[in-house]
């Protein structure tokens, strides 16, 4: 039985969210990383905060389908989703993933405190949105296309102003949707680069293992089975869009069975079903991991003829 | 002066099957020696076809592939009809193959397009089917063939059956200039049904661990059918099929080409035109065709392949199908891509994007999928002889010596599944190109072959146009609202539609509200297998009671 | 969910009622009452689709010239649904009683 792990990024965050994850786990987190975790409201306000009970959730929840002997044969993470990626990999090791992920949303905090962020529009091809951009773009007022999340929608990154203007044209030219996103980074454009140089810096001492699966890369949507090209994309991905639907696509050419979305979020197991009839589907925000055991216990029989 | 060796090749072939002597009991290995039989008969830079076609894989012999140590096997030359399994391609991350030649590559085709950027796989060209079976006789002659079959006998006769498909074809350009023919079968029996191929064509016979991989692909559920596929479908039979003549005919496997097949007997039928059009068939056998085929439409079908669950009907219809004495049916794809080009009057397919002047091409961002087999049908045999009165319907009057031409049909709606136009002024194909550094665009249809465009606004009859202006007008009238569509001048249809170069339903004697799926013969799975009398037995995807 | 609002000058008077299409996902109903002016009232579930509407429209009336008041309540229909369904009004305006 072939299964793709898929491990989303910052937004489906909630309080309440770190309820089921294992205590010691979450103390251990809170004294590697010297950050109490509030698993509120007012505590997902803050950047670190969300980076670290994301991962903190999809680490529980990867220890504890492992425990029962389960593991991936394609992960593929979303922006700080990849951690949990290179970690169900055996990628990296527990620790050393804390402290890199706490490190780097302090990092992005700190990057630029007003004025820059990222978009969304839906609607248009990525080539009809590249087109825009180019016609915003200037060294004052600074927007790229970033992510690639599905064929009809991606991302800017930017100056907020060069932003609202793209998503303005955007809208003249036919495009269903755009929005403005609650995000306070500029993320997956060249303008992380000083952040993303310093988390190469950070990365490069770790010891890092050779994947014990296909990782997918965000940087480049290529399926990997390098450390170093894992390693690359823990420290870069900022700087690079998600290529979100190529990475999706290359692991469906890959065949999997079974795909299991970590939470919190339910939108990649949304995206698949539009997208294939071939998978069946596990979305743990939605079930518990005994569940997820059972059904996996349940298909195993089906697919290893 | 030293003689010339005249057979060096057979030399290689016997000194490496004598290197293998160990590994073989007569022609054939165990199982559990896949790997070590691949790695002795197999040299550094062969020419190797791996069968793989859209829907039978010789999936135990990729699997072994991926196994052999690169260090003994590496640089390989591919040759494949289809790029299907992930390990076609993960042979080419592992270093055993490095070079490919190929027609298909759907369902891999972004990891193609990615091994194609990265320099992991270098690309001879892509061919459609025809042409790459013919340049395995030309100047792709394989050294080693992998192949599939069903069933195989102590001496080595192989028994391929329904799914013969190439299987034929590849073994017989390895066979007879000393290339090297090792099979995978499902099974060892006493006595074949039939023999497909003779022992003495097969070299090396190895019993797989389980049987080859085969996909239902052409398999429609009559259920996802919409009315405007309908509506296209009425047109199509009026303003095409019955305004033509057509009688033999090759339809593409989606929906629009389902609802025609089950319009026949019901709107075709209302129309008078059985015994009329549509009586000779290349076609997979599609369960669709199963209302027509019992209603008397069809006189005969030849297949590409086969399609599971379609064996007993197909058994039980012999007068119909290609059945051998056993009983099950004879598939051959290069036969079948040949009648297909030049024994039909009608190649009806669809595309995903059809350019202003009429080029069509499924090849998009980031995908390289391929041709297959589409040029090949949708395309003019400018070397056809025979004459017909579908392909005389098309011949110039203005030209003593003009021939007749075959008729070439797209079928699209306006706006593709993702809600992005199909038609656009610039093919994605044409960025495709350069991104992947190919020599021409892959365009799978062209302009100048395309004699008809069906969307559900109407028919553009492009052979009737007398210039690209005229043509690229004829487009715009059944664009839609598409960027194409948009420029359409409302008068300029007027005088098209007059002229007999565009015709909308009402034109044509069609009634948008008779669209209904209660007017397709079979509305549901069930429905076919009632036509069927029992004899279909749908694949567990597709059965709603299971 | 959006309201659209267009209006046409047109020429070609319709004598009565007409009802098409269903109320389903992927589909819409067009209700087109006679008038003495060519107004379309569209709710829509989709939103940021007001310049393929009035494309569509355009095109529709460009072709068919009917002056009426038509209603669309539309659940996400493709353009090429929504012509079908508008040109099916219109054939059902030629049809015997």
């Amino acid at each position: 039985m072939k299964c793709l792990w898929l491990f989303p990024g910052q937004g489906g965050q909630h309080s309440g969210m770190l309820e089921e994850v294992d205590s010691d786990l979450k103390k251990q987190v809170e004294s590697w990383t010297n950050v109490k975790l509030l698993d509120s409201e007012e505590g997902y306000q803050d950047s670190q905060q969300i980076q670290l009970s994301i991962l903190l959730l999809q680490v529980d929840q990867i220890d504890k389908l492992k425990c029962k002997g389960w593991k991936p044969d394609l992960v593929a993470g979303h922006s700080l989703g990849v951690f949990g990626a290179a970690y169900a990999a055996d990628v990296i090791d527990k620790e050393d993933v804390f402290k890199l992920v706490s490190l780097r949303a302090k990092l992005m905090q700190n990057s630029y405190p007003s004025g820059y962020g990222m978009g969304v529009v839906v609607g248009l091809s990525r080539s009809e949105v590249a087109d825009i951009v180019a016609k915003v773009h200037s060294k004052d007022e600074p927007v790229y296309l970033s992510n690639q999340n599905s064929e009809l929608q991606n991302t800017l990154s930017g100056k907020i102003s060069a932003i609202k203007e793209s998503l303005q044209l955007a809208k003249e030219n036919g495009a269903s949707k755009v929005q403005l996103l609650r995000v306070p980074n500029p993320s997956h454009s060249p303008l992380m680069q000083k952040v993303a140089a310093r988390l190469e810096k950070e990365v490069g001492p770790i010891a890092l293992h050779q994947p014990q699966c296909i990782y997918l890369a965000n940087n480049n949507g290529h399926p990997v089975k390098d450390v170093n090209d894992i390693s690359y994309d823990l420290a870069n991905n900022l700087i690079h869009p998600v290529f979100w639907e190529t990475m999706i696509n290359v692991a469906l050419e890959y065949q999997p069975q079974v795909s299991i979305e970590f939470a919190p979020g339910t939108a990649f197991s949304k995206l698949l079903k539009a997208k294939t009839d071939q998978l069946s589907i596990i979305t743990l925000q939605n079930m518990s991991v005994d569940d997820a055991d059972y059904l996996l216990n349940k298909w195993k029989g089906k697919y290893n003829d | 002066m030293t003689e010339r060796n005249w057979h060096s090749h057979r030399d290689a072939k016997n000194a490496r099957l004598s290197s293998a002597l160990s590994l073989l009991d007569g022609k054939f290995a165990k199982t559990k020696d896949v790997v070590k039989v691949l790695e002795t008969l197999i040299k550094p830079g062969d020419k190797v076809v791996l069968e793989g076609d859209n829907q039978k894989q010789a999936s135990f012999l990729s699997a072994a592939l991926t196994k052999v140590d690169p260090e003994k096997v590496h640089d390989l030359h591919m040759i494949m009809s289809s790029i299907s399994r992930p390990e076609h391609l993960d042979i080419f991350d592992l270093g055993v193959a490095s070079k490919m030649d190929f027609s298909f590559a759907g369902p891999q085709s972004t990891r193609v397009s990615q091994m194609i950027a990265d320099g992991t796989m270098k690309v001879g060209d892509i061919h459609t089917y025809l042409e790459l079976f013919g340049r395995l006789f030309i100047d792709l002659i394989p050294n080693v063939v992998l192949v599939a079959a069903d069933k195989v006998d102590r001496e080595g006769n192989l028994y391929t059956g329904f799914n013969t498909e190439e299987t034929p074809t590849i073994v017989e350009a390895a066979a007879f200039h000393d290339g090297i023919v090792i099979v995978q079968a499902n099974e060892v029996v006493d006595k074949l049904p039939r023999i497909d191929i003779p022992s003495g064509w097969v070299d090396v016979v190895i019993p797989a661990d389980k049987p080859y991989q085969l996909e239902p692909l052409f398999t429609r559920d009559p259920q996802a059918i919409t009315e405007l596929q309908i509506l296209m479908g009425m047109m199509a039979i009026r303003g095409i099929y019955e305004k033509h003549h057509v009688q033999t005919l090759n339809h593409g496997v989606g929906f629009n080409t389902s609802a025609i097949e089950l319009l026949l007997p019901t709107y075709g039928e209302q129309l008078g035109l059985k015994g009329k059009i549509c009586r000779n068939w290349e076609l997979n056998p599609t369960p669709t065709l199963i209302p027509a085929i019992e209603s008397g439409w069809v006189d005969s079908i030849h297949s590409f392949g086969g399609e599971v669950g379609m064996e007993k009907y197909i058994a039980a219809r012999p007068d119909i199908f290609f059945v051998g004495k056993d009983g099950t049916m004879r598939s051959n794809r290069a036969l079948g891509q040949v009648a297909g080009q030049y024994a039909c009057d009608m190649f009806v397919g669809s595309t995903l994007q059809i350019d202003q002047w009429g080029n069509s091409s499924t090849v998009t961002h980031g995908r390289l999928s391929g041709f297959g087999g589409a040029p090949n049908m949708g395309s003019n045999p400018t070397g056809r002889r025979h004459s017909t009165p579908a392909w005389q319907s098309l011949k110039p009057d203005d030209d003593p010596l003009a021939k007749g031409q075959k008729l070439v049909v797209q079928m699209v709606q306006t706006f593709g599944s993702n809600k992005k136009p199909v038609f656009v002024d610039h093919l994605d194909a044409e960025e495709v190109r350069k991104e992947a550094k190919l020599a021409n665009v892959p365009i799978m249809i062209y302009s100048e072959d395309t004699t008809h465009i069906v969307t559900e606004e109407g028919i553009a009859y492009l052979y009737k146009t007398d210039s690209m202006e005229e043509r690229k007008a004829a487009i715009e009238a059944i664009a839609g609202v598409t960027p194409v569509g948009l420029r359409s001048d409302p008068k300029e249809v007027k005088k098209l539609r007059e002229k007999g170069i565009v015709a909308l339903p009402e034109d044509l004697g069609v009634r948008r509200q008779n669209a209904k799926r209660s007017l397709l013969a079979a509305q549901t799975m069930d429905d076919i297998v009632e036509w069927s009398h029992g004899l279909y037995n749908p694949p567990a995807k597709f059965r709603s009671w299971s | 969910m959006e309201k659209l609002h267009f209006t046409y000058q047109n020429t070609k008077t319709i004598e009565k009622f007409v009802h098409v299409g269903v109320v389903a996902s992927g589909d819409l109903e067009v209700l087109l009452y006679p008038a003495d002016e060519t107004t379309v009232d569209i709710v829509t579930g989709s939103d940021g689709f007001k310049e393929v509407w009035k494309n569509v429209l355009n095109r529709f009336f460009d072709r068919y010239s009917l002056k009426g008041k038509f209603i669309i309540h539309d659940f996400g229909a493709t353009p090429g649904v929504v012509n079908l369904r508008l040109t099916q009004a219109m054939e059902a305006l030629n049809d015997e009683e």
